[in-house]
């Protein structure tokens, strides 16, 4: 927690907003007090019977401010405090934001990152949380004890004193033991929790398995631990949590009569104090409103921790890359000489003595088993990993020196490509900030989706919904596509785009692919043979090495295994 | 605000019965120490000597602890009762999973059926705590104490009783339409969020683009908007919280300002009229509470809602119709004009007349276009769909509605493309179906699916640790354990897959090929797919297209008839080397 950086300079940042929240939170709860005050001493001074009702003129006048004041400061308050964090959200948005998008490795475990990805978003809303239900009433809540201690020792000194304490009981010390005795337990409930998470999915996603398995006992039986020691555990902290807002009434109790034994002491000389007497009494009761919840809000504390930790964890590394260069962009050969990979040096070699040269305008297919280390090649040739042993080069550059370029060099179709929440013009216009409306709807019309978008009711303006929703698997890679045609690099990567399509689908994409890509090199990695008539070079990898390489058609004639597993993907 | 079905949840009348009547003990004692602190306080006005005033301290502390108390009891019993509720929902939700399963599944979302039975039995536990505690104080606490304050001096009681309509009427005009504001703001602020999540998952694309750096700005600028838009609508949003406050603390003004008028013309004594001052916010008290706790419950209540929906979907009626028989060469199953209807919109086809047999030791195929209907076909036979109405359907004879049959399910293996894998061992997954298999039969079973060198090469072997937490395990490793695990039950002799090589790279499903043709010998195989391969594994071919059955036969009379069979394989296949 020391060297926070997501939570502590926030304190600093927007100082006088965050001081403008403090204050009016300190008069809601002030005004809530004096509003139960005044009311007491009109009461009393009133019971005096003053023959000039003026003589109560000012505290009524007093109680109506007060009635007034609290519900507009508590109304600012929570206005102000609410647009103090979400300011800070969007600063912390656009800083996850930049820190993640400075390390392109983070991406890499693409499984991984989705789950990962969430858990950030949602620490983001913790760390809202942490002000608004934490830092803030605590904060207020303090600042509130010591103005009631001042002003009673004012008073006072040693009754000052007991009051103090007392409250300090109740925000200080009763707040941390809370909190120390529920830590391990909320820990505890979570541990449980994902492992009845993971039951739960063996119940929900295994449903089928179970029943023609007839185990319906079995079935019910999996969750029932966990759920007992899950409810044994939250049972205890419902009774600690039961115990403890007891505790904290009850040391409240006492301040209210050690109050009612104070005032009587003291404010009995003449009839004149005597009037103050319910004042007091009456203006310490809503406190409580705003000392008790102080706990509540530590209980929290340890969810908020977790989150500051992984935030602060996330670690950037700054890539060194060599020197960068300009090139010809024209034509682009690229050379692997003889390159090996591997992440760590006690990890095993994903790549092996690879060697490749890709031709301006070759159509490569890459086949192999997942884990063969397609993807890393891919990675490799991007520039995004350095290989251990060697080189890649693109027209005789290390491209690990063209990094500034690589978004002219190369652009991806993967399996899944992302579409923003936003229209289909948008969409596209990533591929090229300066495209025209024309080029753009071209391109549409060159990856044949005029058709489709123009019978829509919104035409080019249609929203794609979240994560492209609104369009088929086979259509949001035609959509993806446009947007590469814009980008018009010399060498267009295709990561498996056809994955999940069903054949017919992937037969067209693939020619449409291939017709509006002839110009290009594509580097094609893909998982079967269907539509291997587009290469012109077929490799296959397995176990980190080269297993077959040559063109479709001479790998058929030549080779009994290529054809056997040709034979097979097309059913002959 | 409440789902009047929340009552006919079993055991909820006995807690209310309960916990009212707690509550109006507690009001009692919350009248008593009311009254016992005015003593206090009119004994000390009067300047009176401080032991005149111990006793009423002291009652008054002891009624403050009884009242606080009687929150704790009230607590307990609540909270445990509301556990108890949300177990057996819980266990419901179990059964409702177990009975209409796949159905529901696929209706409501992995994901959200897991959550549902997890945060959202928590959530809807908390709606329970909140909910009645809160509802119950509102109707009792303040009714006694006003009648109470009635008693003490009528004007104050009229005065408060004047504000409650006031009160609700203003609640109303303001609160629907802020909350219904808040509402929007809600799904509003889920859209919001989700962009931002949106935008981390897109940043590989952007990146690819070049547009990673600059597009920082447009989270920004989002960000902000939201911020905007979201204080704009907060500024209505708690105005019902601010009107609610403004009435309660004005109205305590406005009493104390009448009381002192009467003190002063002696219509009224200071001890009523301290009395009815420090009642007048423990009467409004419930009313803040419950409203304050407006947003916290509208989770649990959607969570509740969500909950409920699930319980009252109907379920399948006896699943003990036909008795049990074993699958043997002769057996047979006729389906006449079967027909399935999804209710809603669905990827793949509702299934319509459609007619065919099944018999003996068959290898029957379903082939068809992606969402021609294969998969439903393939889970009505399987039983985890049921159409509403019973089916023309017979298995050796005998009649039944649909398959979701007991002694038909246990006859069955069932190969999806993603197969599960439980968390558990290699081995709990292989003996699912036959749990009380010896070692000798699972080591036949691994060596028939040709598993044996996968599992030696584990330094765990069988007791390796696989699905959430364990070992990743390869889409034809998976595969593999599929069959071993349709291998080891003997006495499941049909094997009904659904497109289980369809997304393995071509040497992987090289190699699994032998392996499943060696696993289909002695069974019925009921095998939808598009890969054209297995047509030539099949002995007979079921043509499925929109739902309908549009031809059927041997390849070789498919082949023959030149139909939509040809037409279909000719446009899978693609272009010829």
């Amino acid at each position: 927690m020391k060297n926070d950086t997501w939570v502590k300079p926030y304190f600093t940042k927007y100082k006088s907003l965050l001081a403008l929240i403090f204050i009016l939170g300190t008069f809601t709860v002030i005004c809530g007090a004096a509003l139960m005050f005044t009311s007491g001493y009109t009461i009393d001074k009133s019971a005096t019977r003053p023959y000039n009702i003026l003589l109560i003129y000012v505290p009524i006048l007093l109680t109506r401010a007060f009635g007034i004041g609290r519900p507009v400061f508590r109304y600012l308050e929570r206005l102000r405090s609410h647009n103090w964090v979400l300011k800070m959200t969007s600063d912390l948005r656009t800083r996850l934001y930049k820190t993640l998008e400075k390390d392109a490795t983070f991406f890499n475990e693409t499984h991984k990152s989705g789950e990962v990805l969430g858990l950030l978003a949602q620490d983001i809303n913790h760390i809202q949380n942490l002000f608004l239900r934490t830092i803030f009433p605590t904060i207020i809540g303090y600042i509130v004890v010591a103005l009631v201690s001042i002003g009673i020792g004012w008073f006072n000194l040693w009754f000052g004193l007991l009051l103090l304490l007392l409250l300090l009981v109740e925000t200080v010390l009763v707040p941390l033991v809370s909190v120390a005795f529920q830590r391990a337990r909320k820990y505890r409930q979570k541990a449980i929790k994902s492992e009845l998470y993971t039951e739960l999915t063996d119940n929900i996603l295994g449903a089928n398995d179970w029943i023609i398995a007839n185990r319906k006992d079995d079935f019910k039986q999996l969750t029932t631990d966990n759920i007992k020691s899950l409810n044994d555990s939250k049972k205890q902290s419902m009774h600690f949590t039961q115990y403890r807002d007891l505790t904290l009434q009850i040391v409240f109790g006492l301040m209210l009569v050690s109050l009612l034994v104070f005032t009587n002491l003291y404010f009995t000389g003449n009839q004149a104090q005597a009037n103050w007497v319910s004042a007091f009494a009456l203006g310490l009761i809503p406190l409580s409103d705003s000392l008790i919840p102080i706990s509540q809000g530590f209980d929290e504390l340890p969810e908020y921790q977790d989150s500051i930790t992984r935030l602060n964890n996330i670690e950037t590394t700054d890539r060194q890359l060599p020197e960068q260069k300009e090139i010809d962009l024209k034509e682009v050969t690229i050379k692997v000489d003889d390159i090996s990979f591997q992440y760590l040096e006690d990890t095993p070699e994903l790549i092996n003595n690879f060697s490749q040269v890709i031709e301006p305008h070759t159509k490569l297919a890459i086949i192999g088993p997942s884990g063969s280390g397609k993807t890393t090649i891919l990675q490799l040739l991007m520039g995004d990993l350095k290989p251990v042993k060697n080189q890649i080069t693109i027209n005789d550059v290390d491209v690990l020196q063209l990094q500034n370029h690589r978004t002219q060099i190369f652009s991806v179709l993967n399996q899944s490509p992302f579409l923003f929440n936003t229209s289909v013009m948008n969409n596209i216009a990533l591929g090229n900030e300066n495209a025209s409306d024309n080029e753009i709807k071209e391109a549409i019309a060159r990856v044949g989706m005029k058709e489709t978008i123009e019978k829509l009711p919104d035409q080019y303006d249609t929203l794609v919904e979240e994560s492209g929703q609104r369009f088929s698997g086979g259509e949001k890679q035609r959509l993806a596509l446009a947007r590469i045609l814009l980008q018009d690099t010399p060498v267009v990567i295709l990561d498996e785009p056809t994955i999940g399509l069903d054949p017919i689908t992937e037969n067209t994409l693939m020619n449409t692919i291939f017709e509006v890509l002839k110009d290009k090199t594509i580097i094609w990695v893909t998982h079967h043979l269907h539509s291997i008539n587009h290469a012109d070079q077929v490799l296959f990898l397995s176990d980190t090495k080269i297993q077959m390489q040559g063109s479709p058609k001479e790998l058929y004639k030549k080779n009994k295994h290529f054809q056997e597993l040709y034979k097979m993907d097309q059913g002959i | 605000m409440i789902d009047k079905r929340l009552f006919r949840l079993p055991g909820i009348k006995q807690l209310f019965t309960m916990l009212a009547g707690l509550t109006v003990l507690q009001a009692f004692v919350i009248l008593l120490q009311a009254t016992f602190l005015s003593r206090a306080l009119v004994n000390s006005w009067e300047q009176k000597p401080l032991n005149t005033i111990y006793i009423p301290t002291l009652l008054f502390f002891v009624s403050f602890l009884i009242r606080h108390t009687l929150t704790l009891l009230k607590h307990r019993y609540l909270h445990t009762k509301a556990q108890q509720i949300t177990d057996d929902l819980r266990s419901s939700l179990l059964d409702k999973i177990y009975t209409t399963g796949p159905k529901m599944i696929g209706k409501r979302g992995t994901g959200n059926l897991v959550t549902t039975a997890l945060d959202g039995m928590d959530e809807a536990e908390n709606y329970i705590n909140l909910v009645v505690e809160k509802m119950i104080n509102m109707m009792i606490i303040p009714l006694v104490l006003l009648v109470y304050i009635y008693f003490q001096d009528v004007k104050s009681g009229i005065t408060l009783t004047i504000l409650v309509p006031l009160i609700i009427l203003f609640m109303i005009i303001l609160g629907y339409a802020a909350q219904d504001k808040a509402n929007r703001q809600y799904a509003k602020y889920t859209i919001l969020s989700n962009h931002f999540l949106d935008s981390l998952r897109g940043l590989p694309t952007l990146k690819m683009l070049g547009l990673s750096e600059k597009y920082s700005d447009n989270i920004y600028k989002t960000s902000e908007d939201y911020r905007r838009s979201t204080i704009s609508t907060l500024r209505v949003a708690i105005l019902s919280t601010f009107a609610l406050d403004w009435i309660t603390t004005l109205s305590i003004a406005i009493l104390a300002v009448f009381l002192g008028l009467g003190l002063i013309n002696g219509t009224i004594t200071l001890y009523p009229a301290l009395l009815a001052l420090i009642l007048a916010p423990e009467y409004f008290l419930p009313l803040r509470d419950f409203s304050n706790d407006y947003h916290a419950t509208l989770d649990g209540k959607n969570a509740m809602n969500n909950l409920l929906d699930i319980l009252s979907i109907e379920e399948n009626e006896s699943n003990d119709l036909l008795p049990d028989i074993s699958w043997e060469i002769n057996s047979t199953v006729k389906v006449q004009n079967l027909n399935f209807n999804y209710s809603d919109s669905h990827a793949d086809a509702d299934i319509k007349n459609a007619s065919f047999e099944l018999h003996g030791f068959d290898k029957v195929g379903i082939i068809g276009a992606s969402g021609s209907g294969k998969t439903t076909l393939i889970n009505l036979l399987g039983g985890f769909l049921t159409a509403d109405e019973p089916q023309d359907i017979q298995v050796n004879d005998h009649d039944i509605p649909n398959f979701a049959q007991k002694n038909w399910q246990k006859m069955f293996s069932y190969i999806p493309q993603n197969p599960y894998l439980f968390s558990g061992t290699i081995k709990d997954n292989i003996c699912f179906y036959k749990p009380e298999a010896t070692d000798e039969e699972v080591q036949t079973a691994i060596k028939a699916a040709n598993l044996d060198e996968f599992i030696d090469s584990l330094n765990d072997g069988l007791e390796t640790k696989v699905g959430e937490g364990g070992r990743g395990i390869s889409g034809g490793q998976a595969q593999r354990i599929m069959i071993a695990r349709a291998m080891l039950d003997q006495d499941r002799k049909i094997i009904l897959l659904d497109e289980p090589t369809a997304h393995l790279d071509i040497e992987t499903e090289y190699r699994l090929k032998e392996t499943f043709n060696k696993a289909f010998v002695d069974h019925l195989v009921v095998f939808a797919t598009h890969r054209l391969h297995w047509i030539n594994e099949m002995d007979y071919i079921l043509v499925v297209k929109d739902g309908e059955i549009i031809e059927q036969g041997t390849p070789k009379e498919l082949t023959k008839n030149k139909g939509y069979f040809v037409e279909l394989v000719e446009s899978m296949r693609g272009d010829k080397l």
